[in-house]
């Protein structure tokens, strides 16, 4: 394939006109592409260019610059967990231990996870709290975390 | 004790987010009430009743629309639902309990500073947030709340969502401006100011979401209603966010000028665990600490927070207990300021990236206690030296911890030393 | 409406059109106000934070650079607050710096060495390891980026998107972690790299070219014009005269006629300069052998050539490579003293002369195309346009031909092909700087010449525009001429030389 699927190409096209300038829509584009391909791929940038008159360098910075850009292959689930100054106080690392324990229990190669630490997610009320993937898990625990990572199956 | 209820004015109201709910209570009147007046009535009354931006400045909020300037032709607002302070939670909670608040004073905020198009720039892991956003749009749309000839009237306003990715500057209005026009979040230099030139060169008035969700009380109740409550400088209320080993932590709506203590100690419950109160950030990460002495009869207003030598700013109380150490809370804070500096001025980027680089010689064992006065010279080097805040506010809590706590990290360093430990 | 403004700069009450910038105003008054990222070419990125001044009543320190100056304001560039900001600006810039001046080729025109002589911070306080990012990229056939020198200034990002609109660089990922390059392993191809170099403050971007040639205190430095194109580009040339080498060329500012650029074509402009493609000293055919000789034998044997087939069957065939001082030499001697009245012009055969790449290049590669039409149509009595004439004078027969070469040999592919034409012509004197290619059959005698950095006088660019070659360097090449030179020997009083 040497580019977009179809489907996607429509909903890029339309959100290049959606805004006052194509550039405009090089964010909302990003996140188009990685819903669908689950990351950000060299070759995507340079369709943007070729097909889509989207500067690649314009692109390239933009994918570059914003933490929630994929732009490696990534694993089926990502967990996020916050590790700012409130999750902290409220034992993220402790947990985030057990997730890496919860990790590391799978045959190499086989575990559907990643984690990675993060800034503030803005549910402090919630802490520890945690993304997996778009779902927002709140008050994780030691105790709670590995039922909550168990009901992700690929 | 009862409090007045602006912004939470749905709590526990079932199905609070739906247009119906809204419409039952009151919803669009005002801006029904607005659309038949001049911009300048609004701006008047908005200025009237001292409304300041609940971002972290507290920007008279009529004063910044007024500096939209008459002649231009193209008006963008903007809200700031970007909400990436450390501890701050309120505009979620906005959107959580009442989207169409916030639409609705968007609809009186564009029509006050001439606006067609309207964007909400809301940061991308509120993943529901977004999609309750989204539908609430959709449903001011269809029932011609949005759109042209709104509400029967000749205007024609048109509010779109657009969504982050990932950075905390794009909470700096400027920075916001710069991603909504597809590019890195970088802040841009001022002048000129967005009123007069920003997303895209034209005039450009970036408000937080919770300035905007205010709105709407106020032209129903009138300026004098809101100046009632608060202070005289900050009349109204605010949301504020208590956070940390607290019993109730969540989201309160008080009178500006409400007494700290009683917020973390009544409010909230007071600590969990028979914790002691060692310190509290009074408004987001990037306020400086304050220890429970400094806020014994301390207020929660701009002026009263900011002669104590810290900030309102978003209004995030964050709780610290008497077993924190210091030390991680400084690693945390400097980790995510060299996280999210984006790196265009040389004092944040470099300053931001020498901090926590510091702190790292901590964890290594090559740290000296001398750091520790390093860490508080490179974070005074860095203040008010760069385009936007960001830079500031790295330097503001180092510079308070390093100041307070200087002692406690000083033997972190020593235990934690080849000589100590 | 005043469309100045007055407002006082250190101790002094200065005044400036409405609208310049404090740090515009500083440029104008020799006031010294450090900074790295602004530059007069480029938009304000106001990044590098280094140009903060003082202003009276305002709440911290101000950069100049985006300071607009307004009447009655009062700024200082000298207070200690200034003093302490520049110390730590330059800190902030230094300590992921890798400070490898020795080996650096920026190293004398830096930047971050110049101002720390005068604000920095001793002893320097980063004890710690420094980010580490990638070196010796390649980005271009003349560029090499080193991005632990960068200081991120973006200068060159915006000399990118706003002088060769190619965007071709950008600044990827954040905070110290940001990265100046191109898109994945692509190379910057336009005609305009070198300006890279010349913008970097520091030694982040150097030239393929000079790299570790040369440490440039030993350099001098003189002004004159690229000889490229009909743009006519103000230069200066760098060389070392106790080693007859020439190194660079850069660009000097000239807001009417390249502002502060120039492409690369002209910075190769030097190369045919330099010892080893000279012609050293005269030469003759003398018994079918090429021998070299002194040049005023060589000069003499074409005076006796033109006297034995007089000034009726003597033609000159002209290049557009010289002064307009050295043509009115050249025509007044030949012309006016001597008669001779077929001349012709010598260019290329497939020039687009009307070719322009929006910024300065030429399709006319000739600096002094309009100076030597100028000087023909003075000779001729009308108006003259510009043509190959080689096939013309060819078949008017001379029996004597002075040919003035063209003299930047990318520029003049033709000419070998050329030189092949002129066989038959019984005396063929060759006046030519280079001296690979010119051989041919035919050619009676090669007289050396000077190079454009060698001589004074000036071109007339594509507007006509005078285009001074205000200094000159030593020829490298030790019997050279430049045509005033060799036609003020020609006509000194014949030497009683037997030959």
């Amino acid at each position: 394939m040497d580019t977009f699927a179809p489907d996607l190409q429509e909903k890029i096209q339309s959100e290049l006109t959606r805004y006052e300038t194509p550039r405009s829509a090089i964010l909302p584009v990003l996140h188009l592409i990685q819903d669908y391909y689950e990351w950000i791929q060299p070759d995507h940038v340079a369709w943007l260019e070729r097909d889509f008159g989207l500067s690649r360098v314009h692109v390239q910075e933009v994918a570059t610059f914003y933490s929630m850009y994929r732009l490696e292959p990534c694993k089926p689930f990502r967990i996020l967990f916050c590790d700012n100054l409130v999750c902290a106080m409220m034992g993220a690392e402790k947990v985030m231990d057990k997730i890496r324990d919860h990790i590391g229990s799978f045959p190499e190669g086989k575990c559907p996870f990643s984690l990675q630490g993060v800034p503030c997610l803005g549910v402090c009320d919630g802490a520890p709290a945690m993304l997996v993937n778009k779902d927002r898990h709140l008050k994780v625990n030691r105790d709670n975390v590995d039922a909550i990572l168990a009901s992700y199956k690929v | 004790m009862e409090f007045p209820k602006i912004l939470t004015r749905f709590e526990n109201i079932p199905n609070s987010r739906a247009l119906a709910t809204y419409e039952k209570h009151g919803g669009y009147e005002a801006a029904r009430k607005v659309l038949g007046q001049k911009p300048e009535e609004v701006i008047a009354l908005v200025k009237d009743s001292g409304l300041r931006g609940r971002g972290g400045a507290g920007f008279p909020t009529g004063l910044k629309w007024s500096f939209v300037p008459k002649s231009a032709d193209t008006v963008y607002l903007l809200c700031n639902n970007d909400e990436g302070e450390p501890g701050t939670f309120k505009d979620r909670y906005i959107l959580e309990l009442s989207p169409h608040m916030l639409i609705e004073g968007m609809i009186i905020a564009a029509h006050a500073i001439g606006a067609k198009k309207a964007y909400i720039y809301t940061r991308c892991e509120f993943y529901d947030e977004i999609r309750w956003m989204n539908e609430a749009i959709e449903e001011a749309y269809k029932a011609g709340y949005l759109g042209a000839n709104l509400l029967g009237t000749k205007l024609h306003i048109d509010l779109d969502h657009y969504i982050g990715a990932g950075a905390y500057i794009c909470g700096e209005e400027t920075g916001l401006i710069s991603s909504l026009e597809g590019k890195k979040g970088q802040p841009k230099l001022k002048p000129p100011f967005p009123a007069v030139s920003g997303y895209l060169g034209k005039p450009t008035i970036v408000n937080n979401t919770e300035t905007l969700a205010a709105v709407p009380w106020i032209i129903t109740h009138g300026a004098a209603a809101y100046k009632a409550m608060g202070t005289e400088k900050s009349p109204g209320t605010k949301l504020f966010c208590v956070s940390g080993p607290v019993k109730k932590p969540g989201v309160f709506e008080r009178p500006l000028g409400y007494p700290l203590k009683k917020l973390i100690f009544e409010d909230a419950g007071g600590m969990i665990d028979g914790k002691q109160l060692k310190a509290v950030i009074p408004g987001g990460a990037s306020a400086p600490v304050l220890l429970p002495a400094e806020i014994e009869t301390l207020t929660l207003d701009y002026e009263a927070i900011a002669a104590a030598g810290s900030m309102l700013g978003s209004g995030a109380v964050m709780v610290i207990p008497h077993d924190q150490p210091m030390m991680e809370l400084l690693r945390i804070l400097v980790n995510f300021f060299h996280h999210e500096s984006c790196g265009q001025c040389t004092p944040c980027r470099e300053g931001t990236g020498w901090l926590a680089n510091i702190v790292q010689g901590v964890e290594e064992k090559t740290a000296l206690p001398e750091d520790i006065e390093k860490l508080y010279q490179i974070a005074l080097h860095m203040e008010g030296r760069t385009i936007c805040a960001l830079s500031d506010a790295a330097a503001m809590p180092t510079k308070a911890i390093t100041k307070k706590f200087a002692d406690e990290l000083k033997q972190t360093i020593y235990a934690n030393s080849r000589l100590g430990g | 409406m005043a469309d100045t403004v007055t407002f006082r700069l250190n101790d002094k009450n200065v005044t400036v059109p409405k609208g310049w910038t404090v740090m515009q105003a500083a440029k104008q008054e020799k006031v010294d106000i450090p900074h790295f990222c602004w530059h007069p070419g480029l938009s304000v990125a106001g990044v590098c934070r280094f140009c903060m001044v003082h202003v009276q009543g305002a709440r911290k320190l101000e950069i100049a650079c985006n300071l607009q100056a307004t009447e009655g304001m009062v700024v200082r560039t000298d207070t200690p607050e200034v003093k302490e900001a520049h110390k730590w600006g330059l800190e902030f810039h230094l300590i992921n710096h890798p400070l490898d001046c020795p080996v650096c080729d920026q190293a004398g025109e830096c930047g971050l060495q110049d101002f720390y002589m005068e604000v920095g911070k001793y002893p320097s306080q980063m004890t710690r390891p420094k980010v580490l990012k990638p070196k010796a990229v390649d980005l271009g056939p003349r560029l090499i980026l080193d991005t632990e020198r960068c200081i991120l200034c973006s200068r060159c990002v915006r000399f990118e998107e706003e002088v060769t609109k190619t965007n071709a660089l950008g600044i990827f990922d954040r905070g110290d972690r940001a990265i100046i390059g191109t898109y994945g392993e692509e190379k910057i191809a336009h005609n305009y790299q070198e300006n890279l170099v010349d913008i970097c403050p520091v030694g982040a971007f150097t030239s393929k070219k000079f790299r570790f040639k040369q440490r440039v205190w030993f350099l001098q430095e003189k002004s004159t014009i690229c000889p490229g194109c009909s743009t006519g580009c103000k230069i200066q040339v760098h060389a070392r005269t106790d080693r007859r080498t020439y190194y660079r060329v850069k660009p000097q500012t000239d807001e009417a006629v390249n502002g502060f650029w120039m492409c690369d074509k002209g910075r190769d402009t030097i190369t045919h300069l330099n010892r080893e493609s000279r012609l050293p000293q005269a030469q003759m055919m003398i018994e079918g052998k090429k021998q070299t000789v002194p040049v005023p034998q060589a000069l003499n044997s074409l005076q006796r050539a033109i006297a034995a087939a007089g000034a009726q069957h003597t033609a000159l065939l002209v290049s557009a490579h010289y002064t307009v001082e050295e043509y009115q030499a050249f025509f007044d001697y030949f012309c006016t003293q001597l008669g001779v009245k077929t001349i012709y012009q010598w260019r290329g055969d497939k020039e687009d002369r009307d070719a322009f790449d929006g910024i300065l290049w030429r399709g006319d590669e000739n600096p002094n195309t309009a100076g030597l039409l100028a000087s023909l149509s003075q000779i001729q009595g009308r108006k003259v346009e510009a043509r190959n004439e080689l096939v013309a004078c060819v078949a008017q027969d001379p029996k004597v031909l002075i040919a003035l070469c063209p003299e930047v040999p990318f520029t003049s592919t033709w000419f070998q092909g050329d030189l092949a034409k002129l066989e038959g012509i019984s005396h063929v004197s060759l006046w030519t700087c280079r001296y690979e290619a010119t051989e041919a059959a035919g050619i009676t005698s090669w007289i050396p010449m000077k190079g454009f950095a060698e001589k004074t006088g000036h071109f007339l660019n594509y507007q006509g525009a005078k285009r001074e070659l205000e200094e000159a360097f030593p020829s490298a090449a030790a019997s050279a001429l430049s045509v005033v030179e060799a036609v003020q020997q020609l006509a000194l009083p014949q030497p009683s030389v037997t030959l």
